[in-house]
């Protein structure tokens, strides 16, 4: 027997199940090792996979009452918040309900279990059955390279596995992408983010009457303002899951480092203000997470994303972005994952791992929409990370609406001279000119 | 009359509801080095004490830094937080590190 796979993954996420499915399909021969007990015991998000590429890789998976996901996204909420006060953009449409779905709400440790449930069956029809693997509870502790420096495979526990080419999908904290030289061994903590999370429990009908929520159809919230971070760089969000909400914040990692606050007490303070309180009384903290998080800024990624022998994908590659509209990681996860098992079938199948083959990688992940995106939006990048995006912006919309809502039986102002003193209040005018005009055109 | 509070949870209480791999085991292998002494001497902001999200770093009345790796949650933060050099960042080892199982994630 060849002791050769074709592939072998690092990381059993959604970057790492997602290049096993592709594999599967294409019937090779890979061994994909997870650190974890199980695939997603070590993983955690925010909690929402956007996008349609689910259903490519597992077909009609909504029809599944048991598919790993908690709710499809009906239901979507934008909030501006100061302490006292909470300025939503509210969509609800009948169109999220049509599948393939856009966005579903997940709960990691459970999704990805299940998807790799949905790779073992796969696996288990083809023509592998027998010899590719899907390998819990394995550290990988380095990458085994050639003479030449080609990726040849993994060393785990002391023995050697061997790979024509080795997909990293080891996630954030990518030891392993800087252990072969594509990422410096110190990252610092410009582009980064902590994310703290808890999980809220509550009985599935209150949950449900709470929020509106009908069928599997769920909500996702994102929040930005003093209200929600304390004037610390960065956003909350609060998603529903099938019986419980993910609520957390994703502060930049230099921005609470210069703050000299906890993550932890910031969380605390979020949920209890009045508008995130009125959401969460009376839930029970399920589990408290916290995961690092890339800020989409483009100068964190590293080097390359290919070498001899060797793919980089997911967020080990730093693929997440925030342009406002939505924190996209794990769907980058999956698009990178698919394509990159995809260029490594063609290299296997063409006999030619090298560098200069495998950058047909890079290149279809430069053609779809995650590097297009991030190349795209990384002015909207830069315009939400100013500070006054989560200061004075979300400030002026409070005090807007406090006025704007507000019928006190006295003359009422006109929303022009309203917005006039609220920006007088908060800005200087030409700061908001700019501003505005930056993010016109980044947005 | 109704309670419309939502109760602030400790850091204790919170990682409470984390559970931990090799709970049982009495010596587990740390996965994160510490070199304090760059912490106590050098460091201008000792930040991992507060950026920590599992609270694994802690100052003591001498305003010493101290570390334990047992209730860590391999977020990572520790390792890009300090800009000193003096974290040696590691995954645990699944037989004899500590480290998480997520139940929920």
């Amino acid at each position: 027997m060849d002791e050769t796979f074709d592939c072998i993954i690092v990381g059993g996420g959604v970057a790492g199940l997602s290049a096993a499915m592709t594999l599967a399909r294409a019937d090779a021969k890979f061994l994909l090792v997870e650190r974890g007990e199980w695939s997603g015991a070590k993983n955690v998000s925010g909690g929402v996979l956007w996008g349609r590429d689910l259903a490519r890789l597992v077909p009609d998976y909504w029809a599944d009452d048991d598919a790993g996901f908690e709710r499809y996204v009906a239901h979507r909420r934008l909030t501006f918040m100061d302490d006292g006060a909470a300025f939503s953009l509210d969509f609800k449409s009948d169109h999220f309900a049509e599948t393939p779905y856009t966005g579903v709400t997940v709960l990691r440790s459970r999704f990805d279990a299940w998807l790799a449930g949905k790779v073992q069956e796969v696996v288990d029809a083809g023509a592998h059955a027998e010899d590719s693997l899907l390998a819990t509870d394995v550290l990988v502790e380095a990458i085994v390279r050639d003479d030449a420096g080609r990726a040849v495979g993994i060393r785990a526990s002391g023995e050697e596995f061997h790979g024509k080419v080795v997909i990293l999908a080891e996630g954030v904290n990518n030891l392993l992408t800087r252990q072969v030289g594509l990422q410096d061994a110190y990252v610092p903590a410009d582009h980064l983010a902590v994310g703290v999370k808890e999980v809220v429990r509550f009985p599935r009908t209150v949950l449900e009457d709470r929020f509106q929520l009908s069928g599997r159809g769920g909500m996702s919230n994102e929040f930005v303002g003093p209200g929600a971070t304390d004037g610390v760089e960065g956003g909350a969000f609060l998603y529903t899951n099938t019986d419980s909400v993910s609520v957390g914040l994703v502060l930049g990692m230099k921005a609470l480092r210069a703050a000299r606050k906890t993550p932890y007490d910031l969380l605390n303070r979020f949920k209890q203000h009045p508008a995130v309180a009125d959401a969460l009384r009376g839930g029970e903290v399920d589990e408290y997470s916290a995961k690092v998080v890339s800020m989409g800024d483009m100068r964190v990624m590293p080097r390359e994303i290919y070498a001899d022998g060797l793919l980089v994908a997911g967020e080990a590659a730093n693929l997440v972005l925030n342009a406002g509209r939505a924190i996209q990681g794990m769907d980058y996860a999956m698009r990178s994952g698919i394509l990159a098992a995809e260029a490594a079938m063609e290299a296997v199948r063409a006999n030619d791992t090298s560098a200069t083959f495998l950058k047909s990688y890079r290149t279809a992940l430069e053609n779809s929409y995650v590097m297009q995106d991030l190349r795209g939006f990384q002015q909207a990048v830069h315009v939400l990370h100013d500070p006054a995006m989560t200061d004075a912006v979300p400030r002026m919309a409070c005090d807007f609406g406090r006025e704007f809502f507000t019928v006190d039986n006295r003359p009422t102002r006109k929303a022009y001279q309203i917005l006039r003193d609220v920006r007088k209040e908060h800005m200087g005018f030409w700061d908001l000119v700019k501003l505005g005009t930056r993010a016109g055109r980044a947005l | 009359m109704a309670d419309t509070t939502v109760p602030a949870l400790s850091i204790a209480a919170r990682l409470g509801t984390v559970a931990y791999r090799n709970q049982g085991r009495g010596e587990a292998r740390a996965h994160i080095v510490v070199d304090t002494a760059i912490c106590n001497s050098v460091c201008p902001h000792k930040c991992t004490t507060y950026v920590c999200p599992a609270n694994c770093y802690t100052l003591d009345e001498m305003n010493q830094v101290h570390f334990q790796f047992e209730d860590c949650i391999e977020c990572g933060t520790c390792m890009y937080a300090c800009d000193q050099g003096a974290v040696a960042w590691s995954y645990p080892d699944p037989e004899v590190g500590r480290g998480v199982n997520w139940n929920r994630g």
